[in-house]
């Protein structure tokens, strides 16, 4: 029953005021993709009847297996509003017709890049909240995520039905239940405050909070009642809708308002009254299926059912009759046409967010305007395999003028740099379509506003792009996404037979493609390592390759391996010195620990080696106690030029420094990429050039003799300074029923971690326990504590922190020089360490 | 063992008696240096033994000069055809290990040495080994057991009739090589191109060589269906057998412990970090190609070759002649991503762990710069095989950016962009030198750029550096005034010793 086609769909989307791009966001299981079926099931892509079983988004087999969303996917759908219900809309329109741009994310953690790409290229987001689990960890994200990104949120309580069905909760009870979710909904919402989005909490009596049962597709809006009880009431619709929530009780004895509870035994609050109660009677009528009773009560209603579906019974019956009563598309749709913001709204304050060039240039008025007649900019936010094998689906958000079949694009990379060729590439798109669920439509072309899929660009897109019309040179690109989760699980990879390499290499690289957060990469030993975000996001990953990417070829893979850094505790117990191959040149070192904070600064960009000498001295001598002058003394960071290391010169009166610097920086780099433990980077080490001895003539101090010498000593100064391992450390976020706590404390005491925090949920008899885990005790993690909490208990986790070993790598049989022994024998180095003596030299 | 019989005095003076040679180098070892002088006296003795018969025959008297040649430039397992012609020589007669590769000049004669080993215990291991294994097996080893090999034949032989194993052990040998090499056939042998790979097929089965052994293989079959048992030392020879022949099961026996060694994990590892390597190649911008040879035929071949293929994957190539390398030696380029190691077979394989940046083979090479070619595990380290290499399938790859596995992401190279505007990479050199002088001339607030990898030509590899070698002489251009400089030696200067005490 396909209710609108391709052209219908390409007309409206001229309307830029009658689109919405929307994201629908949540925990894990709160019931997104149900609902937006229901949605879809109203859009008519699929048969009303089958709405809630069959999940239209999840598109891919083990999606439907696990009964989780992986992927996210976007929808367009179609929907026509009333002249009446358009009434009390004022912002600008262009007819009753609308197109909603829908996104349906995946909930678990692991999968929360799909997250941040779905939000970059929505406007609104639709928020999914339990009522029963209330705001969670990943709710708590999400609406970080969208806040940050200047998404306008609206709220629906969802899964209803346990409360008619499975907790028979009444009616006070319920909505205390509902008030408590949409407050810890809107504190975190507060926090976000920002002037050029406005207010962004979240209000039932203004309408941008809905109640829905995803499962059996209806949902209303205090706006429905408003509505049914405006008129027998003789009031105002906006009227009656304050009185629908918050404290205003009605007393039917005595046909009275009042703002307290009068305590006489029919005095009830409205939204009870008036909402709750009503739709508790007719689930129980159709339940226990007193259809005699039923009739007139939906007749009253104004509900017809058709006469074959009279015939159901019992839960069929109760289902057939909400939806007909009150669909959930319809009121969850009207809420977001009603209350999220069109593109060129939504594009006048978010440019600020996306454009990276100057804001008062042609391309951001243009994507400030919305403007389809302007230059073309359009963020490619992911890549979507396509049911050829290889090929890949460049899906985005057109932020400005139009984009069309056989348009010369210019496709910016990541690492594209304003005015110079780097990751550049100019190409036509072969087809735009536009995407619905399963089934992909071609249009000639799509203006602004809009989301669209580009067939023919994937082998010139890694990950996301910016495009552009090919003439406009001068465009900037469009911010690059910022994730919140870091691939920290590694796997090595290798195919069982060993001539499929190339399989395994042409599907390493697809995998690279089709995922934001998978990191693939070769180790020095010439394993190829596949990296993640957690378990679960590796496994799926590693059957995508094995299935889609490689043609089924078997692949074997390694246990999950942790990558370590290496650190030291003290400053160097004296200054090491070693000497260049010719022994004519000496470099003096010292290596010390940095100070607390200053990595981290480091690794966000705070500070980093293209700033300005004076900013970053500054910075190190106000937070960090620097000295002053020696701020400005810092050499290079490292690893790759911007690591959390660094070498600072201490010299004084030394002749010739600056003819080496080069080479001790080459050195460094080297050195801090393979620490002198097990070959892991560095991390939080600061070495100081205490003297230098150079030979007088230039031949004998080149490159050749210094960087090797500089190596080193680099090396040296790390094992005199008590060097340490430093291990990766999760946030765990673990939500659980009291019971479960005994059996989640011993799971988490048995794998190292350690609890810091441990709240009840008002109201619930759930606790909220965080804690911090190694990742290297997380494998099977989820699995155990399920076991040990008969499935109560599930964990988040998020990469945190570096937490140092304490014990010592370099004294014999202790558990960090068991550790270093293995990495070692892993990379298929010598498992002794070298030992010191071969860095140091003596006088 | 005695003197003689290891150096193979007779043999050695047979050869350059009957073949009239005057100037003979002899090439030694670093380790065998020490026996030349005793080496010179018994040839010496021999020759003139030998001319004493010849004189009493013919009447005809030359005089031949004996040379001793040491520490040669290049590895020592090659005919350093470059020392000899320095004396002139007009043979080689080269001592210790070889790598058996063709010469390109001069006529040579290979003392293998002889090793010791225990005939007995190597033949019950054999046919131990060959008794439980269902696949046949091919007996292959170090040039310095070629000696025994016969007796050891003899010993298995006697050893299956005498105990009478049910199925007789399907051992086959490996053809050692005579001891004299003559140019002229092989410059033939690379000229004409239909002449052996690795593996070469002609009417009645398939060639093998490698390090000089050589053994045929019915038709039909291929190396996958034999069992390679190595006699001989852990060294270069047996890495690259085992590089070569990587599909194969593989043991070494070794002669000096007894022993067969089944564990070949480090050398297995070996290919996966050649692998690794190719990676790395991959991302080069600028490639400095090392002379490791002067005297293997082909070398020169390869070169060009390999410059050609440089270019045309968009890289930048530097030769470089520098003898041995060494860490220090290569780190005095710091430009260079990666080096290409042009020499023999046996020595290409630089374990790179302690260099700067890594060093590659030409084969490696190959499979790295030729664009979507693929490597499905197989090697080949010698360069007539290589010449003779077919011409890498290049699957019709559309233009697609390159993936890179140390980066982790798609990275574009810079011929795709040079395709849009053609010479852009002859300019490219120029402007980069024009650009640094324009830099120079702005304030620079971070001089870290040092980054290797972003430089595609040394000049602007140069341009990045903070310090660009010597300064213009400033204004005051009046002499500095006389110092005394540091006195005493580089461990400790005389200044530095007091301040010790």
């Amino acid at each position: 029953m396909v209710k609108f086609t391709a052209e219908e769909l390409r007309r409206i989307m001229d309307y830029k005021h009658n689109i919405r791009n929307m994201s629908v966001i949540a925990h894990v299981d709160h019931g997104k993709s149900t609902l937006t079926d229901s949605l879809v099931a109203a859009a008519g892509i699929i048969a009303q009847e089958v709405a809630g079983d069959v999940r239209m988004t999840d598109t891919r087999a083990d999606e439907a297996e696990r009964g989780i969303t992986i992927k996210s996917t976007g929808i367009s759908l179609y929907y026509e509003m009333t002249d009446e219900s358009l009434k009390n809309y004022k912002g600008e329109r262009n007819g009753n017709e609308y197109l909603i741009n829908l996104i349906d994310s995946p909930g678990h953690v692991d999968f929360s890049s799909e997250v941040t790409a779905a939000l970059r290229i929505t406007d609104g987001a639709l928020v999914v909240v339990d009522c029963v689990e209330g705001v969670c960890v990943q709710t708590e994200t999400v609406l970080r995520q969208a806040l940050g990104e200047r998404i306008r949120p609206v709220l629906t309580v969802n899964k209803m039905d346990r409360c008619f069905l499975e907790l028979q909760v009444d009616g006070e009870e319920a909505y205390q239940t509902f008030q408590r979710v949409i407050e810890n909904a809107n504190v975190i919402m507060a926090t976000y405050e920002d002037p050029l989005l406005g207010d962004v909490q979240v209000y039932p009596e203004k309408g941008t909070v809905a109640f829905s049962a995803g499962l059996h597709g209806w949902a209303f809006t205090l706006t429905n009642f408003a509505k049914m009880y405006a008129s027998k009431f003789g009031v105002d619709e906006s009227k009656m809708m304050e009185r629908l929530w918050g404290e205003n009780f009605f007393d039917p004895a005595t046909k009275k308002w009042t703002s307290k509870n009068t305590g006489s035994a029919t005095c009830k609050r409205g939204f009870v009254q008036f909402c709750y109660e009503p739709i508790k009677q007719i689930i129980n009528t159709c339940m226990n299926d007193q259809k005699d009773k039923l009739w007139p009560m939906l007749q009253k209603l104004g509900v017809t059912m058709k006469s074959d579906e009279k015939d159901l019974m019992g839960k069929a019956l109760m289902k057939r009759v909400m939806q007909t009563w009150l669909p959930a598309s319809t009121a969850l749709l009207e809420m977001m046409i009603f209350h999220l913001p069109s593109p060129s709204t939504a594009q006048k304050y978010r440019v600020e967010n996306l454009y990276e060039g100057p804001l008062d240039d042609q391309y951001a008025a243009s994507i400030r305007a919305c403007d389809p007649e302007g230059p073309l900019m359009l963020y490619v936010s992911k890549m979507i395999p396509a049911s050829d094998k290889g090929r890949f689906f460049a899906f985005g958000r057109v932020f400005s003028g139009k984009v069309s079949t056989g348009l010369k694009v210019r496709i910016m990379g990541p690492n594209y740099v304003p005015g110079e060729k780097k990751d550049l590439y100019v190409k036509s798109v072969q087809r735009t379509v536009i995407w619905m669920g399963k089934r992909q439509e071609t249009v000639e072309d799509v203006p602004c506003g809009n989301t669209v899929a580009l067939v023919g660009l994937d082998q010139f897109i890694t990950k996301n792009a910016t495009l552009t019309n090919e003439k406009e040179v001068d465009a900037h690109p469009i911010r690059a996404m910022k994730f919140s989760v870091s691939p920290v699980v590694r796997v090595a990879v290798q195919c069982k037979v060993a001539s499929d390499l190339p399989k395994l290499v042409e599907g390493l690289k697809r995998l690279a493609k089709s995922d934001p957060m998978v990191v693939c990469t070769i180790e020095e030993s010439g394993e190829h390592i596949v990296a993640g975000a957690g378990e679960l996001h590796l496994e799926i990953c590693l059957k995508d390759l094995q299935d889609d990417f490689m043609g089924g070829a078997e692949i074997i893979k390694s246990d999950p391996v942790v990558s370590f850094r290496e650190t030291v505790l003290e400053r160097s117990c004296r200054t090491v010195m070693s000497k260049s191959p010719n022994k004519h040149n000496r470099l003096y070192m010292e290596a010390r620990p940095m100070e607390d904070g200053l990595a981290e600064a480091i690794d966000d960009g705070k500070i980093g080696p293209r700033d300005d000498p004076k900013v970053r001295s500054k910075i190190l001598s106000e937070e960090y106690g620097w000295d002053k002058d020696l701020a400005k003394k810092i050499w290079c960071f490292g690893p790759e030029t911007t690591g959390p290391n660094m070498v600072v010169d201490m010299c004084k009166g030394v002749q010739y420094l600056n003819e080496i610097k080069d080479s001790v920086v080459a050195g460094f780099q080297w050195a801090s990429k393979e620490g002198a433990l097990a070959e892991e980077n560095m991390r939080a080490i600061c070495f100081e050039v205490c003297d230098v001895v150079l030979h007088a003539d230039a031949i004998h101090r080149g490159g050749g003799q210094i960087i090797p010498t500089a190596r080193r000593v680099f090396y040296a100064s790390q094992l005199t300074a008590k060097p340490r391992l430093l291990e990766p450390v999760y946030l765990v976020e673990i939500q659980a029923p009291e019971q479960a706590l005994g059996g989640i404390y011993s799971v988490l005491n048995q794998k190292r971690g350690h609890v810091f925090e441990e709240m009840q949920r008002p109201g619930t008899p759930l606790y909220n326990i965080k804690a911090y885990l190694p990742v290297i005790e997380s494998f099977g993690f989820s699995s155990t504590l399920r076991a040990a909490t008969s499935g109560q208990a599930f964990p988040q986790c998020v990469f945190d922190h570096w937490d140092m070993m304490s014990s010592d790598p370099l004294e014999a049989g202790s558990q960090a020089s068991q550790l270093v022994t293995d990495i070692r024998k892993r990379k298929g180095l010598k498992e002794q360490m070298t030992p010191l003596a071969e860095f140091e030299d003596k006088l | 063992m005695d003197f003689e019989s290891n150096y193979d005095i007779a043999a050695s003076a047979q050869f350059i008696h009957t073949h009239n040679f005057t100037r003979v180098a002899l090439q030694f070892p670093d380790n065998l240096l020490k026996d030349s002088t005793r080496v010179v006296t018994a040839l010496r003795k021999r020759l003139q033994s030998l001319k004493e018969i010849d004189a009493t025959e013919s009447g005809h008297e030359t005089d031949v000069g004996l040379f001793v040649m040491a520490d040669t430039a290049y590895g020592s397992c090659c005919v350093d055809e470059v020392g000899a012609s320095h004396i002139n020589a007009d043979c080689v007669i080269h001592y210790g290990h070889t790598c058996f590769s063709p010469t390109t000049t001069l006529p040579s004669f290979f003392v293998f040495g002889k090793a010791s080993i225990c005939i007995a215990d190597c033949v019950e291991s054999m046919s131990k080994y060959a008794l439980t294994n269902s696949k046949p097996i091919m007996v292959v080893f170090g040039l310095e057991y070629a000696h025994s090999m016969q007796q050891i034949k003899e010993a298995l032989l006697e050893s299956s009739v005498s105990c009478r194993f049910d199925p007789k052990p399907d051992v086959h040998f490996a053809d050692f090589p005579s001891s004299v090499m003559f140019p002229s056939k092989d410059i033939k042998k690379i000229k004409g191109l239909q002449e052996p790979a690795s593996g070469c097929n002609d009417e009645n089965g398939t060639t093998y060589s490698i390090g000089g052994l050589t053994w045929k293989l019915p038709e039909g079959q291929s190396m996958d269906d034999y069992l390679l048992f190595w006699i001989g030392l852990d060294d270069s020879a047996f890495a690259n057998v085992v590089l070569t022949f990587n599909t194969c099961e593989i043991v070494r026996y070794d002669a000096n412990e007894n022993q067969v060694v089944t564990d070949l994990f480090q050398q297995r590892r070996i290919l996966k970090r050649r692998y690794y390597l190719v990676e790395r190649a991959k991302d080069a911008n600028i490639v400095g190609i090392l002379v490791g040879t002067l005297g293997v035929a082909g070398y020169l071949h390869i070169i060009n070759q390999m410059k050609e293929l440089i270019t045309a994957a968009g890289k930048k190539a530097y030769t470089l002649v520098m003898g041995r390398p060494n860490p220090a030696k290569l780190a005095n380029f710091p430009e260079c991503d990666v080096f290409l190691y042009v020499s023999c077979a046996q020595t290409a394989l630089l374990d790179s762990k302690e260099y700067l940046a890594p060093v590659i083979t030409p084969f490696e090479a190959m499979i790295a710069f030729n664009r979507g070619s693929q490597w499905t595990g197989a090697y080949v380290m010698e360069f007539r095989d290589l010449i003779n290499l077919p011409q890498m399938e290049v699957g019709d790859q559309e233009e697609e950016a390159r993936f890179s596995f140390l980066k982790g992401g798609y990275i574009e190279d810079f011929e795709n962009q040079e395709n849009l505007s053609e010479n852009v990479g002859e300019e490219r050199e120029v402007l980069a030198l024009v650009n640094a002088t324009e830099k120079a001339l702005q304030l620079r607030n971070n001089s870290n750029a040092l980054m290797k990898g972003n430089a595609r030509s040394g000049a602007e590899f140069l341009a990045n550096r903070s310090y660009q070698g010597l300064n213009m002489p400033s204004d005051n251009a009046s002499p500095e005034p006389y110092l005394i400089g540091r006195r005493g030696r580089a461990s400790g200067y005389e200044d530095e010793k007091n301040k010790q005490t």
